[in-house]
C-alpha cells in the first residue's frame, strides 16, 4: 500500500519542516554579515555577539523565571481540577472543561492586549505580574488536559484501597495518586515550560520598559538589525529544545500527550 | 467513581482556586475588551466601531486577506500531510516515534527563530534569489519578502505539525484488514486511499484544519516579519491600531472580530465532527 509517491511525500514534508533549521544552522556560522546565501567562511562571532548583547541575556532570565513560575502555578492549581474532572461525576463538569479550554480558543495576541488594557493601563499593575498572569492562564488548558490523561490511566481502586486501609482522602492523594502521576506531571511541566518560554503573542503587549521576554526581544532586534546573530541565538535555542524534548521523550514518551 | 455525601464541597474546593483565577484574570479582561469596543471613551453604547471597521476599505481588505491566506495555508497543509501521515501511521512503532519527534521538534522552537529562516531563504541575497541569478533566470533580485507568498510559506512551516499529528493518530486507528479487504476487492491504491483512508481519518482532518486555520488567522510573528506594515493581517493591524495609532477603541474592535472569527470556525468545525460521528 505504501507507494513510491508516498515516500516522496514524506521526504517533502520533512524537507519543509526541517530545512529551515538547517539553513539557520549554516547561517549562524557564516562570516558575511548580510546573510547572503551560501554563507562564506566560518566564524563564531555571532555566538559571541549573542552573549554580549545584554538585551538577550536579560530577557533570557526573564523568560526562564516566567516559564518556571507560570508552569508551576498552573500545575498546582490545575492538578486539583484534573482530579475533580476525572474522579467525580458532576453536573457542572462540562462548564468547568469549557472554562479551562477557553484560553486556547482566544488568540494569544488578544489575550495580551486585553490584559494590558485592563490590568496595566487601568489597574496600574506591574508588567511582570501581567506577564505571569497571562502565561499562567494560557497554560491551564495544557496542564489540565495532560494531567487528566495521566489520571485516567490510573486505576481508581488503588486509591480506594489506600483509603480503606485507613488513610484519609488527602493522604491517599498525596501518598498514592501523586507518585503514580509523576510521568504525567513531568510531561505537563515540559510542555508548559516550552509553551511559555516560546510565547510571543501574549507577551508582546505585556512587555514593558526593561521587562521583555526572549522571543519578543528577538523580534524587536530584527526590526533594527539584519545579521546572523538571530541565527546563532536560534541555533542555541534549538539545541536547548532538542536536549529538553529528547530527554523528556526518552523518559516519558512525551508525544502521546501532545 | 467516588460517590460520597460531601462530594460537592470537595469538588468546589478542588476546582475553585483555578476557576476564580481564570474568571478574574482571563474572563474579566475580555469582558472589559468587549465593553471597550462598544463604549468609546467619550460617549455611550454604540456599534460605530464595528460599522467603521467593515466600511473601511483597508480593514476589509486586511480581514479578507487574513481569511484567504488562512484557507490557502490550511489547504497546503492538508495536501502535504495526508500522504505523509498515512506512511507514518503504517510504520513500525520505533521508527514512527523517532519520526514523530522530528515533527514535534519545530513546534517546540519559537516562531521568531522559525520565521527568520525564511528571511535567509527569500531575502534579496537569499537562497532563492542567488539560484535564480546564477541560472540567469532573472536579472535583478526578485522581492519575495513582504509578499503573500512569503507569509503563506512561513505559516505553512509553522503549522504543518498541527495537521500531521491529528492525522497520524486518526490513521493509526484504521485497521490494516480494512485496507487489505478493499485491495482484494479490486480497488487500486488511489481508490483505496480516497474511498477508505480519507473518510476514516476525517476526524483528524477536521481537528487539524481547525488548529491550522485558527492558528494562521491569529498568528502574529510570521506576518510581522514577512509582511510588515506593507502587508497587514488582522494581528498586525491590531498591533498597529493599538501601538502606533494609539486608537484603543478601534484596536478593541479588531480584537473582538478576531475572537469571533476563531470562535465561529471552532464551532462550525466542531459541528462537522459531531455530525460525522
Amino acid at each position: 500500500m505504501v507507494s513510491r509517491w508516498m515516500v516522496i511525500s514524506l521526504v517533502i514534508l520533512y524537507g519543509f519542516l526541517l530545512g529551515p533549521f538547517i539553513i539557520i544552522f549554516m547561517a549562524s556560522f557564516g562570516a558575511n554579515a548580510n546573510l547572503a546565501f551560501p554563507p562564506q567562511g566560518f566564524t563564531l562571532d555571532w555566538f559571541a555577539n549573542v552573549f554580549e548583547t545584554s538585551q538577550f541575556i536579560d530577557s533570557f532570565w526573564i523568560s526562564l523565571q516566567l516559564a518556571l513560575l507560570s508552569t508551576i502555578v498552573s500545575l498546582i492549581m490545575g492538578i486539583p481540577v484534573a482530579y475533580a474532572l476525572v474522579r467525580f461525576d458532576f453536573a457542572a463538569s462540562g462548564l468547568v472543561e469549557t472554562v479551562f479550554s477557553a484560553p486556547i480558543l482566544v488568540p494569544g495576541l488578544v489575550i495580551g492586549f486585553a490584559m494590558l488594557n485592563f490590568f496595566v493601563l487601568l489597574g496600574d499593575m506591574h508588567v511582570m505580574t501581567g506577564l505571569f498572569i497571562g502565561h499562567t492562564a494560557i497554560l491551564f488548558p495544557y496542564s489540565v488536559r495532560v494531567i487528566s490523561a495521566s489520571l485516567r490511566n490510573l486505576d481508581p481502586y488503588v486509591e480506594d484501597a489506600a483509603v480503606s486501609l485507613g488513610a484519609n482522602r488527602l493522604r491517599g492523594f498525596l501518598l498514592v495518586v501523586l507518585p503514580n502521576m509523576q510521568a504525567g506531571i513531568a510531561a505537563a511541566f515540559v510542555l508548559g515550560f516550552i509553551t511559555s518560554f516560546n510565547n510571543v503573542p501574549v507577551s508582546l503587549f505585556l512587555s514593558g520598559p526593561g521587562v521583555t521576554t526572549l522571543p519578543v526581544s528577538m523580534l524587536s532586534y530584527l526590526e533594527y538589525y539584519f545579521d546572523p546573530t538571530i541565527a546563532a541565538l536560534s541555533t542555541l535555542l534549538v539545541i536547548f529544545t532538542v536536549v529538553l524534548v529528547q530527554t523528556a521523550e526518552r523518559l516519558l514518551g512525551l508525544s502521546q500527550f501532545v | 467513581m467516588i460517590r460520597r455525601p460531601n462530594q460537592t464541597r470537595t469538588i468546589i474546593l478542588l476546582v475553585s482556586p483555578a476557576f476564580i483565577f481564570v474568571l478574574v484574570f482571563f474572563v474579566l479582561p475580555l469582558i472589559f475588551l468587549l465593553s471597550q469596543s462598544v463604549l468609546p471613551e467619550d460617549g455611550g453604547f454604540t456599534l460605530t466601531g464595528y460599522v467603521d471597521f467593515f466600511q473601511s476599505r483597508v480593514s476589509r481588505i486586511v480581514y479578507l486577506r487574513t481569511l484567504k491566506l488562512g484557507l490557502i495555508v490550511t489547504g497546503i497543509c492538508v495536501l502535504m500531510s495526508y500522504p505523509a501521515a498515512f506512511v507514518l501511521a503504517r510504520m513500525p512503532a520505533r521508527r514512527r516515534s523517532f519520526l514523530m519527534s522530528l515533527v514535534i521538534l519545530p513546534l517546540m522552537t519559537n516562531a521568531v527563530a522559525r520565521t527568520f529562516a525564511w528571511l535567509i531563504i527569500l531575502g534579496r541575497r537569499g537562497m532563492v534569489n542567488q539560484t535564480l541569478l546564477s541560472l540567469d533566470l532573472v536579472e535583478n533580485p526578485v522581492r519575495f519578502i513582504f509578499t503573500e507568498t512569503a507569509i503563506v510559506l512561513g505559516l505553512t512551516q509553522l503549522f504543518l505539525p498541527l495537521m500531521v499529528l491529528p492525522l497520524v493518530s486518526a490513521m493509526e486507528n484504521i485497521p490494516a484488514d480494512v485496507l487489505e479487504a478493499a485491495r482484494s476487492l479490486g480497488a487500486n491504491r488511489l481508490t483505496t486511499f480516497i474511498r477508505i483512508v480519507v473518510p476514516l481519518s476525517s476526524d483528524g482532518l477536521v481537528l487539524g484544519a481547525t488548529l491550522v486555520f485558527t492558528g494562521s488567522v491569529t498568528a502574529f510573528v510570521t506576518p510581522a516579519i514577512l509582511g510588515g506594515s506593507r502587508l497587514l493581517l488582522m494581528s498586525t493591524l491590531l498591533r498597529q491600531k493599538a501601538v502606533i495609532l494609539f486608537d484603543q477603541h478601534a484596536a478593541a474592535v479588531v480584537a473582538v472580530v478576531m475572537i469571533l472569527t476563531t470562535l465561529a470556525v471552532n464551532l462550525l468545525l466542531r459541528l462537522l465532527r459531531v455530525r460525522q460521528v
